[in-house]
C-alpha cells in the first residue's frame, strides 16, 4: 500500500472544497464566496489498494508570493513535493482559470485537470471539447460537478494513473478508453510549453539553461518555472537561488 | 483615458496597467493585461465599486483601481 499525496489547487470559487469533499468524503466547511480554505487542509481516501491523502490548499488567482494565501500553496507545492497536482478549472469561466493551470504546470508535477461546474457551463450555452483541451495540455481533463458528485470516480481513476504513469508517456490514454467522460491525455511525447514569444524566450531559455547547470538550483525547483520567476523580478525566487547556492 | 472614465454601457480595450506591486499583480493575474476587452456595467449604488466583464466573466473593482488601467476607446 502507497501512500499518494494530491494536492488540491485552483482559483478561488472554482469548487476545490466542494471536490475535496466529494472526493474524502468530508463536510468541509464550502460556501458561495471566495476565500473559504485560507489554510491548507487534508483528508484521505483509499482507491484500489492505495491511501490518497488530498491537501486542499487555498483559491488563488496565480502563484506569485504577494499574497499569503498564494504563498502557503507555491510554497507546498515548491517544498512539499506532491507527486500528483488537481487543478480544479471552473468551466464556466475557463479563460482566467487556465491561467494558474499553466503556472502549475510550470512548476514541473503531474498534473490532472477537473474541469468543474460543466453543468453551469453549459446552462450558458458554452460547448467544451475535453478531448482537445486535454490534448493541448497533455494532461488528462475530468469534466466534473461537484454539487452533484459527479465526475468523482473518474478523477481516483485519473490520478491514480497520472500517479502511476509519471507524465507525458506514450499509451497514457488507453486507461480511458471506452469512458466517454474521461478522454485521457495525448499519446504524443513532451510537455505543454507556454511560448512567451520571440523578445522573451531567448533570455527566458538562457536563464532555464545557466540555471539547469547548477545542480544545487535543478535539483530542487523546475528551471523553467524559476527562470520566469526571475524573470518577474520576485523577490522569494531570488531568495530561493541564493539559499540553494549557499547550502 | 483610464478605465475609470469609461461609462456604463460602453466597452474598451486595456492598453496598460500603471498599477505596481500587489494590486498591479492580482488586476493582471485576473486578465487585465493589454489587448483584453473589458466592458464597463453598472457603478454600485454609492458609486464604488465599479462592475465590469472581461473575460467572459464578472468582476468589480474599485474605482481607484480602474484609474491605474489605462484603456483605449473601440
Amino acid at each position: 500500500m502507497k501512500e499518494i499525496i494530491v494536492a488540491v489547487a485552483g482559483q478561488p470559487n472554482s469548487g476545490k472544497s466542494t471536490i475535496f469533499n466529494m472526493l474524502t468524503g468530508a463536510r468541509q466547511h464550502v460556501a458561495n464566496y471566495p476565500g473559504v480554505t485560507v489554510e491548507k487542509r487534508t483528508g484521505r481516501y483509499s482507491y484500489k489498494g492505495d491511501a490518497v491523502t488530498l491537501v486542499d490548499l487555498p483559491g488563488t488567482y496565480s502563484l506569485t508570493s504577494y499574497s499569503p494565501e498564494e504563498r502557503i500553496a507555491r510554497d507546498f507545492l515548491l517544498h512539499e513535493k506532491p507527486a500528483v497536482v488537481l487543478d480544479i478549472v471552473d468551466a464556466a469561466n475557463l479563460e482566467r482559470n487556465l491561467y494558474l493551470t499553466f503556472q502549475l504546470d510550470e512548476m514541473g508535477i503531474p498534473l490532472v485537470v477537473a474541469l468543474n461546474m460543466m453543468d453551469v457551463a453549459e446552462g450558458r450555452g458554452l460547448k467544451i471539447d475535453t478531448y482537445k483541451l486535454s490534448e493541448l495540455l497533455r494532461t488528462v481533463v475530468v469534466p466534473t460537478v461537484g454539487k452533484k458528485g459527479r465526475g468523482g470516480g473518474e478523477l481516483k481513476e485519473a490520478i491514480l494513473n497520472t500517479y502511476q504513469g509519471g507524465r507525458f508517456q506514450t499509451g497514457y490514454g488507453e486507461a480511458y478508453k471506452g469512458c466517454s467522460a474521461c478522454p485521457g491525455m495525448s499519446r504524443e511525447k513532451g510537455s505543454f510549453r507556454v511560448d512567451y514569444g520571440e523578445e522573451l524566450e531567448p533570455i527566458l531559455s538562457s536563464l532555464e539553461n545557466r540555471l539547469s547547470e547548477a545542480p544545487k538550483i535543478s535539483a530542487r525547483y523546475p528551471a523553467r518555472w524559476l527562470a520566469v520567476k526571475l524573470m518577474e523580478n520576485d523577490s522569494e525566487a531570488r531568495r530561493l537561488v541564493q539559499k540553494a547556492e549557499e547550502s | 483615458m483610464t478605465l475609470n472614465d469609461v461609462k456604463p454601457g460602453q466597452a474598451c480595450c486595456i492598453a496598460r496597467v500603471n498599477l505596481g506591486g500587489a494590486t498591479g499583480q492580482r488586476l493582471m493575474d485576473m486578465g487585465f493585461t493589454p489587448g483584453a476587452k473589458v466592458k464597463v456595467v453598472r457603478n454600485a449604488p454609492l458609486v464604488d465599486p465599479v462592475d465590469l466583464t472581461l473575460r467572459g466573466y464578472h468582476v468589480s473593482i474599485r474605482h481607484q483601481e480602474a484609474g491605474g488601467v489605462e484603456v483605449e476607446e473601440l
